[in-house]
């Protein structure tokens, strides 16, 4: 079932990966972070396109990992210190974040799952925001009051670059997990999960199992994800990290570049944030707007994003609920 | 629209965004780079920081045709952009600033985007004075050219426990409440740790979510368990929705307190005659006795802002514009704009203008004796400054009527 | 005790203007089949109308809640024809989500640039009084804001039960297809629907606009409360999300006054995760029966 990696994509991945590192030499600090953002949103939307493109649950409250991971990992270097200095300190913190996004997850996976479609959404949605209410609330989790993370940037090397070469090492994980499961019995239970969960279910298909797995894992990296953003703040309260744009942004991607596909969130990213954070970068007030604008036109028009617009994949069919 | 309208439009946009800046004119200029949220959920404040900078480069530029330093006119420039009061944003759009070699950063309103972003231009060796950010975290971590305007958000309520301490009868208990976000968190934590230092008791400390609906519940609470005086750290309309519930529930306190609402004119159209006798604070008032260099007297200050802006004046705009005023000063007394100079200049600062006396502390936050706020009192339908005694314009009047006598 | 009754008697009252502020939510839901994610910018919307009825003209917002319905419903009618309807035809259910909201962004953006970004409130001229029975006091701006909810919800029930829209609206919710063999132009049907829910949301926000602070950024705020009204009594009924309204309101009072203020967001939305486990139909389930 596995195919062997197209001789084509691996030089090409290879000469992708080869211009990331050699980028910031000829860059200014400003377009490095524009491109250390790019990756993070990337990452993000990639994280969250395998369990809302792949299996076809669409979690509406992924910025709930996010912050569960930024936080985690500040209270746990407040409490116990990175170990170390420098990048050496980022390591547990940051583990810790993942781990705890990740367990959460676990914890509510078994139920949360058994919704479908909009309900899940929502539930997703109502827990991001219960996440966000209790940092900020409870007193103990210093949401309000904000929670700080040491600088980790190694000494002689501007922060910028720093993060933009960890997100880029971040982004490119997730892709690799995301192509590798693609390619593996993981990935065609998702598929099947999606198309028709009940019959994979009669089929014998360990749905649950599955689903599960893919929950978990979209949250660890997110929540790893999360953890490296709080440390490029350095400072930050709940709604630093807690930001319904993320939850949203995510979608987003993977909507306009190909939802489902490996490649669609990066693309999604690049093109929606070359749009903001470039072109429109004066017009702040009305970014809202276009990408809203933005949102409603590609599913009006591209109901299944570019990557499948431009018809190198099977036209995705909309999916019914409970199937006509 | 059809595709080729569309593109035509686009391309526009496209040119028209990636033009070149136009040359700057002969004339010299001193840039101000900065952000500051003019969306957003720090907007309404930031936006009142903003037209505080605008006033004070309009007056400069226009009244006094540019400032002269050094044996050279220079006229003032600002270049700020909105951060949309994200912190990421506001780091990314600094940091381009900073590559474009602006020296000298005005502060974005709020602890959350004025610490990421004076953490780069304090790497990059540049100079922050802001007039935002009050929490600890900027000022406790080591820089040298930050700068603030304001005491640190734990020095903040000294000169309010000295009032309490004067009043007579002298206050013993208050109760606190506030909202669960980095400012109106830091000044209760403030509020509460002064009033434990001078022996008054708190009741009780109540957080309140960031959107604030209904108070009735709290207010039984008050209720039942009733303090000398009730403190508010919330935001402009949780202040208005407070007194409106207080009023209705028959809540009666010997005294109102709230840092936040009271200073707009919102405020006393709403309430009418039931504001007298609610207390606040301000760190400057149009009829503070300040004068000096630069703009004249407070008094002055505001008249030339009514002249000019719509947005209703209030101290966030006197804040902005004293630290433009102290970058002025201190190149002045430098006699240049070298980085290094200026910022020394800053430290050493020591005068007086249209917002009072003028001096930093070694850790750059605003001397907490001299720049700390004033309280204030509606009273007879004015805000009166009612301490510290030295720029006082009435007593305070304590204990307040029940609502029901002031409607 | 009287602290019991004085939370219960809050939460009562609260819940009222939460029943009136989801109805319309739960009518696109039952009817249509979408979720609406625009309908709390539709209640802010009306919040600021009202508004500026109220500072310009001086119409007081209870009085003004008939010319805002009418031009929120001008617009939602337009608004459903128009993009909902080519979204729902053209991709999935949870893509009619994502659509909703995108234009709630665009709207919540408009919004805001056009009136700003502060914190706005209206105070009516019986803003301070409040009305005592035995210990327990009740401000007149809520009596009045339960009051004009529970003339709307009711005028609402009677209109679905009694008039021939109301029958053609729940024909058209039980069986589509069916409905529109007996003739009825269903996709005017949906467009007047939705043309009524967003009225409905307006009406609310007016009323809301009395009895608490709002801003364009609130509108999150009010679109999950439906949600989770909708959730807790049930789908496309004005007596499913009475029930629910009040369910949440109570909740809302007694989480407020006996766990803490800053609370009470986290217990809704807890409350909205846990009836989504357990019976997502809500108490008193769909009010057409299984139809999709």
């Amino acid at each position: 079932m596995t195919r062997p990696a197209h001789p084509l994509a691996v030089f090409a991945a290879l000469v992708a990966a080869v211009a990331v590192a050699l980028a910031p030499e000829a860059l200014g600090p400003f377009h490095i972070r524009v491109l250390q953002f790019f990756f993070f949103s990337a990452a993000l939307a990639t994280a969250w396109n395998l369990l809302g493109g792949y299996a076809g649950y669409w979690s509406f409250g992924h910025m709930a990992f996010i912050g569960i991971g930024a936080f985690a990992a500040a209270h746990y270097a407040m409490a116990f210190g990175g170990g170390g200095a420098g990048p050496a300190s980022m390591i547990a913190p940051v583990a810790v974040g993942a781990l705890s996004a990740g367990g959460v997850a676990l914890v509510i996976a078994y139920p949360l799952l058994r919704l479908r479609g909009i309900y899940f959404a929502i539930a997703m949605l109502g827990v991001s925001q219960i996440a966000a209410e209790l940092t900020n609330n409870v007193g103990a989790l210093k949401g309000g009051i904000g929670v700080f993370l040491p600088s980790p940037t190694p000494a002689g090397m501007p922060p910028e670059r720093f993060f933009y070469y960890l997100f880029a090492v971040l982004l490119g994980l997730c892709l690799l997990i995301a192509w590798a499961i693609r390619r593996t019995r993981f990935g065609y239970a998702l598929l099947a999960i999606r198309e028709d969960e009940d019959t994979a279910m009669m089929l014998g298909v360990a749905t649950e199992r599955w689903k599960i797995a893919a929950f978990v894992l979209s949250a660890t990296l997110t929540g790893t994800a999360g953890a490296i953003y709080g440390y490029s703040l350095g400072y930050f309260t709940t709604y630093s990290v807690f930001r319904l744009d993320f939850s949203l942004n995510m979608i987003v991607f993977c909507l306009i570049g190909g939802i489902g596909t490996l490649w669609g969130p990066t693309i999604g990213a690049a093109l929606l944030l070359f749009l903001t954070q470039v072109l429109l970068s004066r017009f702040l007030d009305v970014h809202l707007m276009i990408t809203g604008a933005l949102v409603v036109a590609t599913v009006l028009l591209m109901p299944g994003g570019i990557l499948r617009a431009v018809g190198e994949l099977p036209r995705l069919r909309p999916k019914r609920e409970g199937g006509t | 629209m059809d595709r080729r309208t569309l593109l035509k439009t686009g391309a526009a946009a496209g040119a028209l965004l990636a033009a070149p800046r136009l040359a700057r004119a002969e004339a010299k200029t001193i840039t101000f780079g900065g952000s500051v949220p003019m969306t957003g959920k720090a907007a309404e404040t930031g936006l009142n920081v903003l037209r505080g900078y605008e006033t004070a480069v309009k007056f400069v530029n226009e009244e006094m045709g540019g400032v002269e330093i050094g044996g050279e006119t220079y006229a003032l420039e600002l270049q700020l952009f909105d951060d949309a009061s994200d912190p990421t944003r506001a780091a990314t759009l600094i940091q381009r600033q900073v590559d474009e070699g602006i020296g000298f950063f005005l502060g974005s309103f709020g602890s959350a985007i004025v610490l990421p972003t004076c953490s780069i231009t304090e790497a990059a060796g540049r100079i922050m004075v802001q007039a935002g950010g009050g929490s600890d975290l900027i000022f406790t971590q080591g820089r040298r050219r930050v700068f603030g305007v304001f005491p640190r958000a734990s020095r903040q309520f000294v000169s309010s426990v000295n009032m309490f301490e004067a009043l007579e009868p002298p206050v013993k208990t208050v109760s606190i409440i506030h909202t669960n976000d980095p400012f109106s968190q830091f000044q209760a934590d403030g509020a509460r740790q002064s009033c434990a230092a001078a022996g008054i008791e708190v009741l009780d400390f109540i957080a309140l979510p960031a959107e604030v609906s209904d108070v009735s519940n709290v207010l039984s609470t008050i209720r039942a368990n009733t303090p000398d005086v009730l403190i508010c750290t919330t935001h402009d309309q949780t202040s208005i929705l407070i007194a409106r519930q207080m009023i209705s529930s028959r809540t009666n306190v010997p005294m109102l307190y709230q840092t936040l609402g009271p200073q707009t004119e919102a405020y006393r159209k709403t309430l009418g005659g039931y504001a007298d006798g609610v207390v606040t604070q301000t760190y400057w008032d149009e009829e503070a006795p300040f004068s000096g260099d630069w703009f004249g007297s407070a008094g002055d200050f505001a008249a030339y802002y009514r002249a000019h802006f719509d947005r209703e004046l209030a101290y966030h705009m006197a804040s902005g514009a004293v630290c433009i005023v102290s970058y002025l000063q201190a190149a002045r007394n430098a006699g240049s704009l070298e980085l290094d100079a200026v910022r020394d200049a800053l430290a050493a600062l020591d005068f007086r203008c249209f917002y009072g006396p003028v001096r930093f502390t070694e850790d750059g936050d605003g001397d907490a004796a001299l720049m700390g706020p004033k309280l204030m009192q509606h009273q007879d339908g004015e805000l009166k400054i009612v301490s510290p005694p030295e720029s006082a314009a009435a007593e305070p009047i304590h204990p307040a009527p029940p609502w029901r006598e002031r409607a | 005790m009287d602290l019991f009754l004085q939370t219960a008697l809050n939460g009562l009252v609260l819940g009222g203007i939460f029943s009136l502020a989801a109805v319309g939510f739960s009518l696109i839901f039952g009817v249509i089949g979408i979720v609406n994610l625009t309908h709390g910018v539709f209640v802010v919307a009306g919040a600021y109308l009202a508004l500026v009825l109220h500072d310009s003209f001086g119409i007081d917002p209870l009085i003004g809640v008939l010319p805002i319905g009418a031009v929120l419903f001008a617009v939602g009618y337009a608004y459903q024809r128009t993009i909902i309807h080519w979204a729902v035809s053209r991709a999935s259910v949870e893509a009619s989500l994502v659509v909703t909201f995108g234009m709630a962004m665009v709207f919540r953006n408009l919004l805001q640039l056009w009136f700003g970004p502060d914190v706005q409130a209206i105070t009516p001229s019986y803003g301070f009084q409040s009305v005592a029975i035995g210990e327990i006091r009740i401000d007149v701006v809520r009596l009045a804001a339960l009051g004009a909810s529970m003339v709307i919800l009711l005028a609402l029930a009677l209109m679905l039960a009694r008039t021939h829209f109301g029958r053609a609206m729940r024909a058209v919710a039980q069986q589509p297809l069916a409905a529109s063999l007996c003739g009825l132009d269903v996709r005017r049907i949906f467009g007047l629907t939705f043309g009524m829910s967003a009225a409905l949301a307006g009406a609310s926000g007016a009323i809301i606009g009395i009895v608490q602070p709002f801003s364009a950024a609130t509108e999150v705020a009010w679109t999950l409360n439906a949600f989770v009204v909708v959730v807790l009594g049930g789908i496309g009924s004005p007596a499913g999300a009475l029930i629910g309204g009040l369910l949440l309101g109570l909740i809302n009072a007694f989480t407020a006054q006996y766990v803490g203020p800053a609370l009470t967001q986290a217990m809704m939305f807890l409350v909205l995760v846990g009836m989504l486990l357990l019976r997502p139909q809500g108490i008193l389930g769909a009010a057409y029966g299984e139809t999709r």
